[in-house]
This record gives C-alpha cells, structure tokens and sequence, in this order.
C-alpha cells in the first residue's frame, strides 16, 4: 500500500505555473528521493501534501486521508523538516521535543523515553543548552528529532542536506537511513549523490512534471549503456582511433565512447591491442543518476 | 483539546523565558504603587513648584483624598494598556515572520487552537496584571485615606479591564493578516481612532466601546453605570466578532 498519492497535481502563483500535472506515489518503509533543480517547485510539492498550500487541481491523499488545505488532519501520519527549521531559541532541544510531544497528545513516560531515543540518534543526547546557540546542522538535526517525535507514517525533508558541510551531510543522509526502519521518507534534494546513497525510489521534478519516477535500478538502467574512456599515452594515436571508431569523443588526452555494449568495448580493446597502441588506463563508467538527469532536462 | 494546552503552557512559557513576564509585572505594580504615591506627594510636589517661582504664588491648603489616588489610578491605566499592546503585537507576526508555527502546525495542530489559546494568554496577563496594578491602588489609597468616599469603584475597573479585553480581541483580528507587529499596532490605533473620531458626532457615541473611557466619572457621580450598557454590549459582542473573524483568516493564511 501506498503511503502517500499524488494524482494530477497543479499549482501558480501568478502567471508562473510551478506545478502542471505531477503524480507519483510513495510506498511503506523507503527512502524516496524527490529530485529537482532549484526553483522545480519541490518545496511546493512538499507544502501541498502538507496543506500549507493550496493546489489549482489535482488530489493528494496520506494513507487514504485527502489532504485539504488549511485543515491539519492528515499531518498525524506526517513528520515535516523545513528546509531551513526554525525552533523557539528559548527552549533547550528536550522542551522542544516535550511541545511537540504534548501538541500530538502523547503521553508523558512516551515523551520522555522517545526524546532519549531521538536525541541520542542525532546525536544530541548531551547538549542541554538553549536552541538560541544552536549551528545550522544542529537544528537540522533537532529537526528530524522532533519530526520523529510521534511515529510517524510519513517523514518529509526539504533538501536536509544543501546547505551543510560533508561532514554534517553524512551525518543527517545516517540518520535518514535509519529513520526508513520506523517510517517512510521522502525527500527532496538537487544533490544526486545523496540520492545514489540513501534512496531506493526517485522521482524528478521538471517543468512542473514527473519527468521520471520509479525504483532507483529501474531508473539507471533506463540509460541504456555505459560508457568507457580511454587514457592514452600518446595522444597523437586519439585520431587513429576515432578514425576506426567515429562515435569517439576527444577530451584532454582522453577518449569518451558513449553507450557502449560489452561486445563494442571487446572491440575497442581488441584494436587497441592490434595496434599496439600504449594505454595509461581503459575504464568503464557506470550509468549514474547525473547521467540521467542531465540527459532529461536536456543539457 | 491537547494540543490547546500543550500551545497555552508554552505560551506562558516563553512569557517567561523572553522576559516580558518580568516586565509586565514591574509595570503594573509600577504603577499600582505610582497612583497612590503621586497622590500622596501631590501636596508636597505644588508647595516646590510655588517656592520655584520668584514672585511666590500662594497655594492654598491642598486636601488629598482616596479620589486623587483612583484619578491617578484612570491616567495610568491608558499607558499600562499601551505597553501591553506594544509588548504583544508581535505575538503572532513574530512567529509568522520566522516559521517557527510550522513545526507545530505540521505536526496537526489546528490552527483555532493557536488563536485561542495565544489570546487568552493575552486576557490572563491583562486579567493578573490590572487585578495587581487595581489590588495595589486599593490597598494603598485604603490604608491613606478611606475607599469609601469612591463611588461605583468595582463598576469603574470593570469597564477599563472590558476595554483592554476588546483591544486584545482586536490586536488578534489585525495579527491574523498582518505580516509585522508595526502593521498590528497601527491597526489597533486606527481602529481606536477611527472610533474616537466618530464619538465626536452626535448620539452614537454612547454605543461606541471608546465611550466606555468616561467611566471615570462614575466615582465622581457624574454618570451612572446605566449611562455604559449600551457601549459595555457593544464592546463585548464586537470583541467575540474580532476573534470569530480572525479564525478563518488565520486558516486561510500562508505559513
């Protein structure tokens, strides 16, 4: 079953459609990656299935529940990290979690214990200070924590990890990662490589559509092969090659052949050798998520 | 109904981590303790004046009474709900302007339940602190001179703690579309001015919540309480429609 549906989804603000027809839907326990470029409309997407926003058209709907705008009752089966969080300063990391804990009517003992286990899972278990010092990666992290507090179905992060440093992007793509034990989550982001880490379904926002949507193998393996470069010794060869192979393409010293079968890479080889042609290295390229999102908004 | 009180206790909570809590306080009993004091010092305060002035006036035999402490306690009063005003017109616009509504909001808290319990923190600071600055007065003028020459007293304070009701009611009204405390404050100001203009034509402004301020002349007799239902009934049913109003604007607005 389906977590959460979006079904024909569409939003303007003015003249600028951000949202024409997108649909996708998120299954139990993944991590789904919602990628996009800056201003793809992703933080809309995420805000309507909030209800922070009202959409032209279209339905969303949170384990069965239609979202509507201006009513909150769907957000219990959601956990929400903002992209940039903010908190009361003047409590400490613990109060916060007691609010949150208290406005979705958990019990007191539950309160207690769940804040433990989330601090300690961010790795704020010892910081008792007020949330008024706090670094930017620290109130993302107090911001999954509170996101987490009540068990929820569904946990949504606005690009959690742009604006931090690597360490602190490692830390928070660990804590995701476990988090998909208790929940799903989804997530959007414009760094591929996060998405390549941690998500098992993607989908791409582009022009206020879903441009792809689908498992991240069936996704990559949409680009039909891989390619390999080719480093020469000598590169007054690189047009002895490309004569025998014109799809070759010269870069710096390199040869790149794209979308190569294993029997054309066999060939290539084979050439090479036949020539004796001196190599520094013969390499083959895995189809990445880059690839594959350049390739769909063209570039 | 939770969700109600988890929101009031944190209200209450960040009165008092911010400050303002401490400040409320000193302000009302401020002023509790001022209305008698300057009462008190009223004699003394004209005889320096008169020896400042090099031709002498002679000041007359000066008789304070508990009436001077509770015309002092009506000046005050103004500027304690002044303060307050300032202090919370950034209660909502505050949190707005910074997202730290949307944690909580997302989280299914509904949106009534801020409104709501953001006011009535509102009326129970104002409730505690016109209670104390009223309490003070009381106390004081009682142990001077005698409370008892002050007619329709009880009647006096109910009017003034209605009128700081339906500011906050229409404080709450302006926060609900207004995106800064400065836009709240002008708000309430033009909403007061407005009113205050209209009370300058004619019959209606016995029925205007403005009229309600001349029940300081109900301790000197020179009105009765009956001369204030109309505007008391106007004033409370105006304050229910401010924050019956401010419930869907607030729903309908972007977080």
């Amino acid at each position: 079953m389906s977590i959460l549906e979006l079904s024909h989804v569409s939003k303007h603000f003015g003249d600028k459609e951000v949202l024409q027809d997108v649909t996708f839907s998120v299954p139990e326990k993944c991590v789904f990656g919602f990628i996009g470029r800056n201003g793809a409309g992703k933080t809309t997407t995420m805000k309507s299935i909030l209800g922070l926003i009202k959409t032209d058209g279209g339905e969303i709907t949170i384990c069965g529940d239609k979202v509507t705008y201006g009513h909150n009752l769907t957000n219990k089966y959601i956990g929400y990290l903002p992209d940039v969080p903010e908190f009361y300063s003047y409590m400490t990391p613990r109060e916060y979690l007691r609010l949150c804990g208290d406005v979705t009517s958990m019990k007191s003992s539950d309160i207690k214990a769940r804040s433990d286990e989330l601090l300690k899972l961010v790795g704020l278990a010892n910081e008792n200070h007020r949330i008024k010092g706090f670094s930017r990666g620290m109130k993302q992290r107090l911001g999954i924590a509170q996101a987490l507090i009540n068990r929820p179905k569904l946990l949504i992060c606005d690009e959690p990890t742009s604006a931090l440093d690597p360490v602190g992007r490692k830390e928070i793509l660990d804590i995701l990662s476990a988090a998909k034990e208790q929940t799903s989550v989804l997530f959007s982001t414009h760094i591929l490589s996060d998405v390549e880490k941690i998500c098992n379904y993607i989908a791409l926002l582009e022009h206020g559509n879903i441009a792809v949507s689908g498992t991240i193998d069936d996704i990559k393996s949409m680009r039909s092969e891989p390619a390999i470069e080719l480093s020469l010794q000598n590169p007054d060869y690189a047009s002895k090659i490309v004569k025998a192979f014109p799809s070759a393409e010269k870069q710096e010293g390199k040869l790149i052949f794209k979308n190569v079968s294993a029997n054309q890479a066999e060939q290539i080889l084979s050439f090479v050798a036949a020539q004796h042609i001196p190599i520094i290295r013969f390499e083959r390229h895995e189809p990445n998520l880059e690839d594959m999102f350049m390739e769909v908004i063209g570039k | 109904m939770n969700g109600f009180f988890a929101f009031l206790k944190k209200e209450f909570f960040e009165l008092s981590r911010s400050g303002k809590l401490l400040i409320f306080g000193f302000i009302f009993v401020l002023f509790g303790i001022m209305n008698p004091a300057v009462a008190k010092l009223t004699p003394w305060i004209l005889e320096q004046s008169a020896d400042s002035f090099s031709q002498g006036i002679v000041i007359g035999e000066v008789t304070v009474t508990a009436m001077d402490s509770w015309g002092q306690f009506v000046k005050n009063i103004p500027m304690a709900m002044i303060v307050m005003m300032i202090m919370f017109s950034s209660t909502f616009t505050g949190e707005y302007s910074k997202g730290t509504l949307i944690p909580i909001v997302t989280k299914g808290l509904s949106r009534n339940s801020i409104v709501i319990s953001k006011t009535s923190v509102m009326i129970i600071t104002w409730s505690i602190g016109f209670g104390l600055c009223f309490g003070i007065t009381y106390g004081y003028t009682a142990y001077y001179w005698d409370n008892s020459v002050v007619n329709n007293l009880a009647f006096m304070a109910f009017c003034w703690w209605i009128m700081g009701i339906f500011l906050i009611c229409v404080l709450t009204l302006f926060s609900a579309f207004a995106t800064s405390s400065p836009q709240v404050m002008a708000g309430v100001g033009g909403v007061y001015a407005v009113m205050y203009i209209m009370g300058m034509f004619g019959k209606i402004k016995e029925y205007l919540p403005t009229f309600i301020l001349n029940s300081s002349s109900l301790i000197t007799e020179q009105s009765k309480p009956d001369d204030y239902f109309n505007a008391i009934m106007i004033t409370i049913a105006l304050s229910v429609l401010s924050l019956l109003a401010s419930l869907p604007i607030t729903h309908k607005r972007q977080l």
